[in-house]
């Protein structure tokens, strides 16, 4: 594709960096450098993200509500988070008697590992990607199913009531939605023909799925955007930790830094959705193509890769908050059938469609 | 550094294997299984066999042992423990264990084990979703028709443990 | 590869579709009429059955995955003999109202294991033959803890969940074993590299052990006596015969086809284990007095014997086992049946509950001594032959020692199963089993029964045919 190649590869400038690193010290030690190295740019990324995310989520539910938000801590309200976690890491630890401490202790840890795993295959922008997996979707399916064990440990090893319905809710609720996300992620996997994230991105450089794909790649977008809202246990889905009747469910018992873990991995957890879900209906770091128009969409490649995958990104964070604003939230009955009656036999029937149109050549 | 790795894994899975067949709290031993299980999947991204290593993650790690938790939670409280073995059976216990490990080792390590002739298989999606769907010789059509068979016969059998008579419930 | 060829499969695909006709037909039935479905599924496999007779094409699919001869289809249709006559004897067990509403439940699982069993006989690969294995077992477990009343029905569920699980673990380490020594899962692979290596052996045992489970040979039959008793006889009665029989089948045709190559050195751990499971069994089955359990030691010690035919390793080997299963379905279920028979008329399920027995069910007495001289191999009735056979096969391969142990222990289960026909004939009992009338279904499965004894035993040409088709595994 001609139209790809002035957009800045950052395979380049990592490609460099592992250059330099080798002319210094020996294979062995360039290895552990840049793990370490690509540890700790994720880690200022988590910190930086999840001071964002809530930033954001508290000015997304101001405008639903009609109302300014934070505006008072730095320029626009910007601050406020960080005050927050500052008052977060201030607080006291409050350990539980006859609690499981080690489980108790290592819950958020696994929560946060998870989210860890998941980002790491996110291609953020054109060759930057920690691990560009050849089974990319099926990687992320995996990782993040790793996520639940961390809610439903944190439910049980807290010996309190509160925590152990608000883990068997959202423990039914991950694993009944899981399903769904991996068969909307795969309608587009079958239009592609790859499972691998980098593959599927080049994939749309005519187009993306969304468009692409007639109406079956817009309704797994629809269910990929319900399911995995369910899946991150957030409103109007967030059974787990139904505040006005678990108190604040599986991590009731948490406090302080703990609490703040679990707090980050789930905005974490919003992103990598929205990161995902971007990338495989979106484009990802793609531009704004349209089929042959040469012109126009070197125009678009103008833009950087990164913004592009960072608007859609945040275009879906929107989209996730404003559910979580506009709608009640529902019964756990209510949940379970909508995934089991609804979403599931839909996107069954989805992938059939969606394979039928791939076999006769339809889709663009 | 892959030898590094190798040896780090198979520590985590040894170390964790026998705690969680030692430790008296049911819910542990089913997070040290899962870290033998997470463990074991580095083996697969260690021979670059990503997929594989995914299916080990989603199936065991995220299906089966969430299921095991699952059951775990439904059924059993945060105080219990189990008793201490008896010693003469822990005696035995580990008697037949290491004897057992002795004898498998030694045959292992005396085996010459020879490489299969057939060609290494690209390991990408396309060509396993092929095999897997493949009716000739090394394709899994067949088994993975008949497992739907198994499932099915165990969903069933599942609902026939679970199912209420009609007299049952007049009773409840 | 063509589509046509999937006649071959014929049996199993009639059995998936007689499945799926059961679930269906589940859903058009009214609730209030859930009994109709049982006369419904009984004609559907009595179909089934007949159309198995039918004879067809064989060869192998799937790349040597699958592959059937004149003897599969033989031993399939052995099964669904022995399954139809169970379905028979069951029928009036499932109109009780507390079972009524999981008839079709029933039938589906029982149909799905035998699904898993004719794939295991008809595997060509160990990845067929053990998906065929655990098909054949799990749901068994959803059908022993059928009682849902019956605590012991629930704890015979959960041990032969258990104890099928911890088998199939020990089966799976040696597969992989061989897996990784021979580099292939297919039969006709592994037995061109099968050596006497130590590697190959630590296998072979653990898939012995693993099979040993399924077979229930002594020492691996702790949990058969506790399942036995506690499941439902319709369960206990398939557990033992259909079951058994099938992973008889396979094991016999893996030892004689994959291992031949160490056949030496198998012989010497069947010899043994054919020793102890007689020996063992014989005496624990002397002292029991619930009939199940009683059953349950006898069916170990039959399993004994069978180990004779096996040693033969050779097509008259074959044959006598095949000859065995096909005596021991219709003897065993007549057992079987007279005790379902018994126990859902006065629920009586103990030796001692049988005194006087004849003087007010002589017919169904009658019928309990004839399946108990032929389990014990007295001769008009077709047991003997079985016996027999096996007896001369391995008596052939120059087991004579062998023999005598076999013949002693005949003798000693005479002893125990003459007790019952005692307890039946003899012993006084002023308040003996009442009279009664059982169903239509059951009196034609025992009558099949009754027949099968006979006919078996007196038509030579049904072990002529069986000697004829059993060569095929050797050339």
């Amino acid at each position: 594709m001609s139209s790809t190649s002035t957009i800045y590869d950052f395979s380049t400038l990592t490609g460099s960096i592992d250059a330099a690193l080798h002319n210094w010290m020996s294979p062995g030690l360039v290895l552990t450098a840049e793990l370490v190295l690509v540890g700790l740019i994720f880690l200022t990324f988590y910190a930086l993200l999840g001071l964002f995310l809530v930033y954001l989520e508290r000015k997304v539910c101001a405008v639903m509500q009609n109302r300014y938000g934070p505006n008072r801590v730095g320029p626009l309200g910007l601050l406020q988070t960080i005050a927050d976690l500052i008052k977060l890491l201030m607080k006291e630890l409050i350990p539980i008697r006859k609690a499981d401490q080690f489980l108790f202790n290592l819950a958020p840890f696994i929560v946060i590992i998870a989210s860890f795993m998941a980002i790491a295959a996110t291609p953020f922008a054109k060759g930057l990607q920690a691990v560009d997996l050849n089974i990319g979707v099926f990687y992320v399916m995996a990782v993040s199913s790793l996520g639940v064990v961390g809610i439903l440990l944190a439910g049980w090893s807290s010996n309190s009531k509160y925590s152990l319905i608000g883990a068997m809710r959202s423990g039914a609720q991950i694993v009944s939605y899981e399903l769904s996300v991996g068969l909307s992620l795969l309608a587009i996997v079958v239009f592609s023909g790859t499972m691998q994230l980098s593959g599927i991105v080049e994939s749309q450089a005519d187009g993306w799925w969304i468009f692409k794909g007639h109406i079956p790649a817009f309704i797994s977008f629809v269910i990929f955007l319900v399911a995995s809202t369910a899946e991150i246990n957030r409103g109007p889905f967030d059974l787990a930790e139904a505040e006005s009747e678990l108190t604040a469910g599986f991590h009731t018992e948490y406090s302080g830094i703990k609490f703040a873990f679990f707090f980050l991995a789930e905005y974490i957890n919003m992103f990598i959705v929205a990161a995902i879900g971007a990338t495989v209906f979106l484009g990802g770091w793609m531009p704004f193509h349209i089929g042959n128009w040469e012109a126009f969409n070197h125009v678009m490649d103008f833009i950087p890769s990164m913004v592009w995958f960072f608007l859609k990104t945040f275009f879906v964070v929107y989209l996730i908050m404003w559910f979580k604003w506009t709608f009640p939230r529902l019964r756990i009955d209510q949940l379970l059938t909508l995934e089991w009656k609804y979403l599931m036999p839909i996107s069954l029937i989805n992938i059939v469609v969606i394979a039928f149109i791939v076999l006769m050549g339809w889709h663009f | 550094m892959n030898v590094v790795m190798f040896y780090l894994l198979s520590a985590i899975i040894l170390i964790f294997s026998l705690l969680s067949i030692t430790t008296r709290k049911i819910l542990r031993a089913a997070v040290y299984l899962l870290f033998v299980l997470v463990a074991t999947s580095g083996f697969y991204f260690l021979l670059n066999y990503e997929f594989m290593a995914a299916v080990q993650l989603t199936l065991y790690a995220g299906g089966i042992v969430v299921l095991i938790i699952f059951s775990i939670l439904l059924t059993s409280h945060i105080s219990h423990k189990f008793k201490h073995p008896a010693l003469l059976n822990l005696l035995m216990g580990a008697g037949v264990a290491v004897i057992g490990a002795g004898v498998a080792l030694y045959i292992i390590f005396n085996e010459k084990f020879t490489a299969n002739g057939q060609p290494e298989l690209p390991v990408d999606m396309t060509a396993i979703g092929t095999q897997l769907l493949s009716t000739e010789k090394n394709g899994y059509v067949l088994p993975f028709e008949l497992i739907s068979v198994l499932l099915l016969a165990a969903i069933i059998a599942a609902i026939v443990i679970a199912k209420k008579g009609k007299q049952e419930e007049k009773e409840s | 590869m063509d589509f046509g060829q999937f006649i071959l499969m014929r049996h199993e695909l009639l059995l998936i579709l007689a499945a799926v006709i059961v679930l269906i037909a589940e859903l058009a039935v009214s609730e209030s009429s859930k009994a109709r479905i049982i006369p419904f599924a009984l004609g559907l496999f009595a179909l089934v059955t007949i159309a198995g007779f039918i004879p067809g094409e064989t060869g192998t699919l799937f790349g040597g995955s699958y592959q059937s001869n004149e003897l599969t289809t033989m031993m399939k249709n052995v099964l669904n003999m022995g399954v139809l006559i169970i379905f028979l004897q069951s029928e009036s067990w499932l109109k009780k109202p507390e079972n009524v509403d999981k008839a079709s439940e029933y039938f589906v699982l029982t149909l799905a294991t035998l699904v898993g069993m004719n794939y295991m006989i008809s595997a060509g690969d160990f990845l067929i033959f053990y998906v065929g294995l655990e098909t054949a077992t799990i749901p068994i477990a959803g059908l022993a803890a059928f009682d849902k009343l019956k605590s012991r029905s629930a704890e015979a569920g959960i041990k032969l969940i258990l104890s099928s699980a911890l088998s199939s673990g020990i089966l799976l380490f040696g597969l992989s074993m061989i897996y990784g020594a021979t580099g292939s899962i297919y039969f006709a692979d592994v037995l061109k590299n099968v050596s006497a290596t130590p590697l190959i052996i630590m296998g072979f045992i653990f898939f012995v052990a693993g099979m040993g489970f399924k077979i229930s040979l002594v020492p691996f039959h702790f949990w058969t006596a506790d399942v036995y008793e506690g499941a439902p006889i319709g369960v206990t009665s398939y557990l033992s015969v259909v079951s058994k029989g099938a992973a008889v089948f396979i094991f016999t045709i893996v030892l004689f086809t994959v291992f031949r190559p160490i056949m030496e050195q198998w012989q010497h751990l069947i010899y043994t284990l054919a020793v102890m499971t007689m020996t063992l069994a014989n005496l624990f089955a002397l002292r029991q007095d619930n009939l199940k359990r009683f059953l349950a030691f006898s069916s170990i010690a039959q399993a004994g014997f069978i180990l004779l035919g096996i040693l033969g390793a050779n097509g008259m080997g074959m044959a006598s086992v095949v000859y065995f299963v096909l005596v021991y379905v219709f003897t065993n279920l007549g057992a079987f049946g007279v005790v379902a028979a018994v126990s859902a008329a006065s629920g009586v399920e103990t030796i001692s509950g049988y005194n006087g027995l004849y003087k007010t069910n002589p017919k169904l007495s009658l019928l309990m001594t004839l399946s108990l001289f032929s389990l014990a191999g007295i001769p008009p009735v077709a047991g003997f032959f079985g016996k027999f056979f096996l007896f001369t096969s391995a008596a052939g391969s120059g087991y004579f020692i062998l023999v005598l142990i076999a013949v002693l222990n005949a003798t000693i289960s005479l002893y125990y199963y003459l007790r019952v026909v005692k307890a039946m004939f003899i012993d006084a009992n002023e308040d003996p089993a009442p009279t009664f009338r059982s169903s239509n279904a059951m009196r034609l499965g025992l009558i099949m029964c009754l027949a099968g004894m006979f006919i078996i035993g007196f038509a030579s040409t049904i072990f002529d045919y069986l000697r004829n088709i059993s060569d095929v595994l050797f050339n």
